[in-house]
């Protein structure tokens, strides 16, 4: 089915509750309209044209294939090295695609800036059987900047994805980021943080299902909103009938610095198996008076102070990834953002 | 486990019906007409007949919810529903004034036993009304008013006038506004300032013909400083074919006030229990639910609380087994709308042989409600792979000051457990329900201990078997 004969879906679904359609197409809502492409730079791994052969049925997924854009496909045989891509959206509406092959143990990480007025960004990735993949995925988009992300990502027997966000640029980010588990050993780590500064509205969907057993999946999502900014955060996991022996977690927290900032969780759960492990946890709050009190007692000053907890805070999402060129990379990127913030 | 308990397994325990002896029934369907005729019948004040009218043409015009179990809802066939049938001609005040064969029904739940013992007051609704209604008479000395809700409406027209509807409008949902239509039956309370009732009220709700529609209204008022504790009970016979169950209930705590209402509801598995409840907890008020979901096909129940002053208070206790062909779609929503109120919400629920248990839950907390505090708790257990547990939390925090949290998990019972029980002599059966009525005790620990004690035997009922 083309865009154009779907319909715009209702707000009580609930991937579109808190940040509807309408909100996140560029222009007006019935139209596919004329887009630019984002540009990629690939450092250290051939890349080539993509013939994009989506078969989703999901609206933005389907918009984003209309829209066209540039596509790149990597087939990568890895032996540890670490790929950078660099994507560059600008101009009214960029859009990009992106494709990963995955053999072998490698990380990719994947810095998204620019000044763009809307940019759309879709990744599929494949990380074959026994195939380890680092993902990091560093949103810088100019303050301005619209996103509309999706990932889709498939892990084979016996390999693994660690997969982690740092989301600090746009105005008005939505991100939609499926998994699937489709051999027995194959696993997830997932981490996401999030900081919302001025009136900032960050979305994140994020669904893993696990298809077999003995696989296992663990989310962290971290987000720490000050100004007006809103942080919105539903999970789906599901557990396939038949996936026993799969080991699933979610934990959803978020840190409210201001009057105004908002945050919503929603980490639903849906199991059909019975030998199943499966939990998740959501928790809210402001920032613990007694670290502030400590921090100051010791000669920083209040901004100071809350920018180190909420930097301890942020990075604390990272601890249970593996892959150090990964978590250092989002970690320097977390800590350069929030130092530039304190600037301000 | 004992002889009776051992007849009563593989079958509904409360699955017997008696003959239906009706005073009056209405044909089976749903119309502007009848909605009119049962206003009528009762006799009430105009402003009810216009708001039932009201509210029925809500209904027409709202869709079915698109959330939930849509498959289930969609079967509903509201013209093959009888929305009213009276089986008494009055409401006594005696047991021994009861009609014989309503009386046999009620003796066999073991109602005037109860009430003899540890009741302040029973309602025991048939069908559509209240059969026999009684209040100790101190608590009546003390101004407090227990009333079936058609009573209530005859004799207190300004109290129910001023509160019916305020807490759950018939807009609410589809369901609220088929209840606001249809309603019959259901009880009225209002306790005056400063009253204790310190035993619990009863009603209890049983539906007895093929395809009835009960649609009882309870508005329970407690004044300032007040308190009161109210215990329901629902069973209904096992029929081939389906009954529908959609109360709403609103409470209502003034300041200080404190509304604690539990429930066990065991209908049986061909009733669609549909319910809206939702209570307002004022300045330091505190309402509590305390929920038990063990019968029905399909239950979509969410006890609500509103906490709209300053200090108030929400606790919501819920369980939910859903066995064979059952879906429990229960939770808990709690709106934080003042500064420094708190809630504290656990859910615990058990899928066995195929059954869907839900947590569906909702927290809210508003940009002016400043340090509030919340708690979210879900444990749910899977008996065997054929069965599912979903859980549906949402959070929405408007106010940075706000401390929140939920906990979740899903597993099945520890081959430890069991293991340090069977090493100790207990069979594999003995020790699974042992584990199971552990699981569910923070529930039944807040029930008045004839219920604990009733509901742990229907738990042991319902897991008889499930070992093999």
């Amino acid at each position: 089915m083309s865009y154009q004969q779907m319909a715009v879906p209702p707000r009580s679904a609930h991937l579109w509750r808190y940040t509807p359609w309408p909100r996140v197409h560029p222009t007006k809502v019935e139209e596919v309209p004329q887009a630019d492409g984002i540009q990629f730079s690939i450092e250290g791994q051939d890349a080539n044209a993509f013939q994009r052969a989506s078969d989703s049925d999901e609206i933005a997924r389907v918009f984003l294939d209309e829209l066209g854009g540039t596509s790149y496909r990597l087939d990568i045989k890895g032996n540890g090295q670490v790929i950078h891509v660099r994507a560059r959206a600008s101009g009214h509406i960029a859009v990009g695609h992106l494709n990963l092959n995955v053999k072998g143990d490698v990380t990719v990480l994947l810095h998204l800036t620019g000044e763009a007025g809307w940019c759309g960004l879709h990744i599929t990735g494949n990380v074959n059987p026994n195939g380890n993949l680092g993902y990091g995925f560093i949103n810088e988009l100019d303050a301005n900047t619209k996103l509309l992300r999706c990932e889709d990502w498939l892990v084979e027997r016996d390999a693994s994805l660690e997969s982690a966000t740092l989301s600090v640029g746009g105005f008005n980010c939505k991100s939609d980021l499926r998994t699937t588990l489709n051999g027995t050993g194959s696993s997830i780590r997932q981490a996401i943080t999030a900081h919302g500064q001025g009136a900032r509205h960050d979305d994140h969907h994020i669904e893993i299902h696990h298809l077999h057993g003995h696989t296992d999946s663990d989310l962290v999502t971290n987000a720490a909103c000050s100004g007006s900014s809103h942080f919105v955060a539903t999970g789906l996991l599901t557990i396939a009938e038949g996936a026993d022996g799969s080991d699933a977690g979610q934990v959803f927290r978020n840190l409210l610095l201001s009057e105004k900032a908002r945050a919503e969780a929603i980490p639903e759960l849906e199991v059909l198996a019975d030998d199943v492990s499966a939990a998740h946890g959501a928790a809210s709050a402001p920032i613990d008076p007694s670290q502030l009190h400590y921090l100051m007692s010791r000669g920083l000053s209040r901004e100071e102070s809350e920018s180190m907890i909420v930097n301890g805070f942020l990075i604390d999402a990272f601890s249970n990834l593996k892959n150090e060129a990964l978590t250092e990379q989002v970690r320097t990127r977390l800590t350069v953002h929030l130092e530039c913030e304190l600037k301000r | 486990m004992s002889e009776e308990a051992l007849e009563a397994v593989g079958d509904y325990r409360y699955g017997f019906h008696d003959p239906e002896n009706a005073t009056i029934r209405f044909d089976k369907g749903l119309s502007e007409q009848v909605v009119r005729d049962i206003s009528a019948l009762k006799d009430e004040p105009q402003w009810m007949t216009d708001m039932r009218v009201k509210a029925y043409r809500h209904f027409e015009e709202r869709a079915m919810p698109d959330w939930g179990n849509c498959n289930l809802l969609e079967s509903i066939n509201f013209e093959n529903v009888t929305y009213f049938l009276r089986s008494s001609d009055q409401t006594e005040k005696n047991w021994d004034d009861v009609p014989d064969d309503i009386k046999n029904t009620f003796d066999r739940l073991g109602i005037p036993e109860a009430e003899q013992k540890w009741l302040g007051g029973v309602t025991a609704q048939y069908e559509s009304e209240a059969v026999y209604h009684s209040i100790r008479e101190d608590l009546e000395e003390q101004g407090v008013i227990f009333l079936d809700m058609d009573t209530g409406l005859k004799t207190h027209p300004e109290l129910v006038k001023k509160f019916f509807g305020t807490v759950v409008p018939h807009s609410d949902n589809k369901f609220s506004a088929l209840n606001t239509a249809v309603w019959s039956g259901g009880s009225f309370i209002y306790v005056p300032k400063g009253v204790h009732v310190e035993m619990p009220v009863q009603a209890y709700f049983r539906i007895n013909a093929k395809n009835m529609g009960q649609f009882e209204r309870t508005l329970i008022i407690a004044d300032e400083g007040s308190s009161i504790h109210y215990v329901e009970g629902c069973t209904a016979p096992s029929y081939s074919t389906d009954s529908l169950h959609s109360a709403v209930v609103e409470l209502i705590a003034m300041e200080g006030a404190k509304i604690r209402y539990s429930t066990v509801q065991n209908w049986s598995n061909n009733v669609y229990n549909l319910v809206t409840k939702r209570g307002v907890a004022h300045k330091n008020a505190t309402v509590e639910w305390v929920d038990g979901n063990i019968g029905s096909k399909l239950t979509m129940k969410y006890p609500s609380v509103l906490l709209k002053g300053e200090g108030a208070h929400a606790e919501v206790i819920s369980v939910a087994y859903a066995g064979d062909g059952q879906h429990q779609d229960a939770g808990a929503k709690v709106h934080h709308l003042a500064p420094n109120t708190t809630s504290n919400i656990l859910s615990k629920s058990i899928s066995k042989n195929g059954g869907r248990s839900s947590y569906r839950g909702m927290l809210q907390v508003m940009p002016k409600a400043t340090g509030c505090r919340s708690k979210v708790v879900c444990d749910a257990l899977i008996l065997d792979d054929a069965s599912r547990s979903d859980t549906y939390p949402t959070m929405e925090i408007g106010n940075a000051t706000a401390d929140l949290e939920h906990e979740a998990s899903v597993s099945k019972v520890s081959s430890d457990q069991l293991f340090y029980l069977m090493s100790r002599g207990f069979t594999e059966e003995e020790a699974m329900g042992l584990i199971v009525n552990g699981f569910f005790e923070p529930f039944t620990r807040e029930l008045p201990m004839e219920y604990a004690v009733e509901l742990n035997k229907l738990l042991e009922l319902e897991m008889e078997g499930s070992i093999g």
